[in-house]
């Protein structure tokens, strides 16, 4: 290969439009290099953010073929290698944009500020004392202090793109969980109470977030560590914890899921009766029996003491 | 061939065609599915919201149950995959001992012998598509199948190491197997929205309008997944889907082994297509398989 093209989504403020950028590849570079490149060379115009150079500012994500990337550690070698000579580049998913690649992160500072992402100290710290925690207790919150918001999980996070209203970025519930489990931290509710408030049930599982980050961040398990703390605080008023408690229990019941109660289980008789024509369409095509009751499976006691035994390991 | 067979509870009861689908296909193909004894519900991604380290001990249970047979294990769903896959590497990666205590308390232990795979990856790596091709009796000509892989074949990667999870082929090379013509669809990786039908719905309908929609517009006859939960979803709620985003058009969704038993000689009605909320019986006749 010996052009690389770079075809890019730009944004002048008021109007989108490609602009097609070709550069004479070079062996061991990275995705920002081609944009430097660039904007050295061709079209000082094209705007895009990058300061560290070193994927800790997290200020060089961008898009390329649909995915979100550090521009400055990924090698383009290996998605030239994925993708052929041409590659895509647009701005973050999910985020409003400014001009060409840059986006605002201005409104997301303010909705991650809903979730209080600063450590609020429990009493018995003082100045004197200070606000110490064990190296078991770091550990705890180790992955989640990597984040550097970047923005990577939120710009194909499947949720988000359907809706913002209801639902936050990705990395808001990794803060949010972080000063959760922080053993520092004296006010678990205020940082979960605006999480559950805004879509902490409605994440889709899409793995996109834990896909993306290019830190090992995911997202996705600690939105399923605030549900469990949620769970804990015995906040289940809503269908999505009394969906997660119906296969838990369906699980130490008979080790099966039990599809006839499921939808009665979380939504209650009232909603679920709103979707009575959806049933009537599963019973015409044979794909609901009503009077199917899994039978317990096998070896149903040794289910039972194994969940048993990991309730009494954790208490 | 030999697998330990984990049916999932989607296998067991609303997706019954799929479970009937791959065991039939399964023999003509001369491969041996066991089903496995006493197997539990993989915790299908909810369980981990109540006990993560019960959903651990749990999957570990099955996994110990297929180290018994000495077989490596095989689902025919993408979330059951991706939950005893992510069970194995959590206790490969530190959590056995700790596990091992709890499974004690039925007796039990894993040791971390058998490999967990997809029915899709097994037909691609383990038997072989020149393989299944010299097995193929009517071939699927002029038929135009999109190929849907959705979330938890792909996703995370770290977990779900099989192919490049940004540019996914398997399907694609099944489908020309199989003798009929694969399209792409611009939301082949996306999210169907399944597991958040309760408390998401708005938002999972427009999920699922939009991938029957953009397979619709790539003049698909049918879509093709290797999840039954994905083809429940884009199934059972087309209507909705539709509806969310204004949209016509039917669109059948066809599990895995549905498509393969066709090209394998099999009638719709074998491969239960009778039972999909929209109608799938004219990718049959297509076929030529009534
Ligand atoms: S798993 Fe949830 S939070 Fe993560 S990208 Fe998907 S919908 Fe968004
Ligand atoms: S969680 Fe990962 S992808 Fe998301 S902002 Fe933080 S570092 Fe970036
Ligand atoms: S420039 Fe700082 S993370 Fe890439």
């Amino acid at each position: 290969m010996e052009q690389v093209v770079y075809r890019i989504r730009r944004f002048d403020g008021e109007k989108e439009f490609w602009q097609e950028y070709s550069f004479a590849h070079e062996p061991n570079k990275t995705v920002l290099w081609g944009l430097l490149k660039i904007k050295e060379t061709a079209d000082p115009s094209l705007a895009f953010v990058a300061a560290c150079r070193s994927a800790v500012c997290g200020a060089c994500a961008v898009r390329v073929n649909g995915e979100a990337v550090l521009a400055c550690e990924t090698p383009l070698d290996a998605l030239l290698g994925r993708f052929g000579a041409t590659l895509v580049l647009e701005p973050l998913g999910n985020f409003p944009v400014i001009r060409d690649l840059v986006v605002d992160w201005e409104p997301k500072a303010v909705r991650l500020a809903e979730a209080k992402p600063w450590l609020m100290p429990r009493d018995e710290f003082s100045a004197e004392a200070g606000c110490r925690q064990t190296q078991a207790e770091f550990k705890k919150i180790n992955a989640q202090t990597n984040c550097i918001l970047c923005g990577s999980c939120a710009s194909e996070c499947n949720k988000l793109s359907t809706g913002d209203d209801d639902f936050y970025e990705p990395f808001v519930y990794t803060k949010a969980g972080k000063f959760v489990a922080d053993s520092r931290d004296g006010a678990a509710a205020e940082h979960l109470r605006p999480v559950l408030a805004r879509g902490l049930w409605k994440c889709v599982h899409c793995q996109e977030c834990v896909t993306k980050c290019p830190k090992r961040v995911a997202p996705a398990e600690d939105i399923a560590a605030l549900r469990r703390e949620s769970i804990r605080q015995g906040l289940t008023d809503n269908p999505g914890a009394r969906h997660a408690l119906a296969f838990a229990g369906d699980i130490t019941n008979s080790g099966r899921l039990n599809e006839t109660t499921m939808a009665v289980k979380t939504d209650g008789l009232l909603k679920s009766a709103t979707r009575l024509p959806f049933a009537l369409r599963l019973l015409r095509r044979g794909k609901l029996n009503p009077f199917h009751f899994p039978a317990p499976v096998e070896g149903i006691d040794g289910v039972r003491a194994i969940v048993k035994a990991a309730k009494e390991a954790k208490e | 061939m030999r697998y330990a067979f984990f049916p999932g509870c989607v296998l067991d009861g609303a997706a019954a065609e799929a479970r009937e689908a791959t065991v039939r296909v399964a023999r003509a193909l001369d491969i041996e599915l066991v089903e496995l004894p006493g197997w539990t519900c993989c915790g299908a991604s909810h369980a981990q919201d109540v006990d993560e380290l019960a959903a651990v001990a749990v999957n570990a249970r099955n996994l110990a149950l297929a180290e018994k047979l000495g077989l490596p294990l095989l689902t025919a769903c993408s979330t059951c995959t991706l939950m005893l896959r992510k069970a194995k590497a959590a206790l490969d990666g530190g959590l056995k001992d700790k596990v091992n205590g709890l499974l004690a308390s039925a007796g039990m232990a894993y040791a971390g012998t058998s490999d967990v795979t997809h029915l899709l990856w097994a037909l691609v790596r383990d038997y072989g598509l020149e393989r299944l091709k010299a097995k193929v009796t009517r071939p699927l000509t002029g038929l135009k199948v999109a190929g849907y892989y959705g979330c938890h074949l792909l996703r995370p990667p770290q977990v779900m190491d099989f192919e490049d999870h940004a540019r996914p082929r398997s399907l694609a090379a099944l489908i020309a197997a199989l003798g009929a013509e694969p399209v792409e669809m611009a939301s082949a990786r996306k999210c169907c929205g399944f597991h958040a039908v309760f408390p998401a719905e708005r938002d999972v309908f427009k999920m699922t309008g939009t991938i029957n929609a953009d397979a619709v517009a790539a003049g698909a006859d049918c879509i093709v997944t290797p999840c039954p939960l994905c083809q429940m979803q884009l199934d059972m709620r087309q209507p909705e889907g539709r509806e969310a985003i204004g949209t016509a058009g039917d669109m059948p969704i066809l599990h895995l082994a549905q498509l393969v038993g066709l090209a394998l000689g099999m009638t719709g009605s074998e491969m239960g297509l009778g039972r999909h909320v929209t109608a799938a019986f004219h990718v049959a006749a297509k076929a030529g398989g009534r």
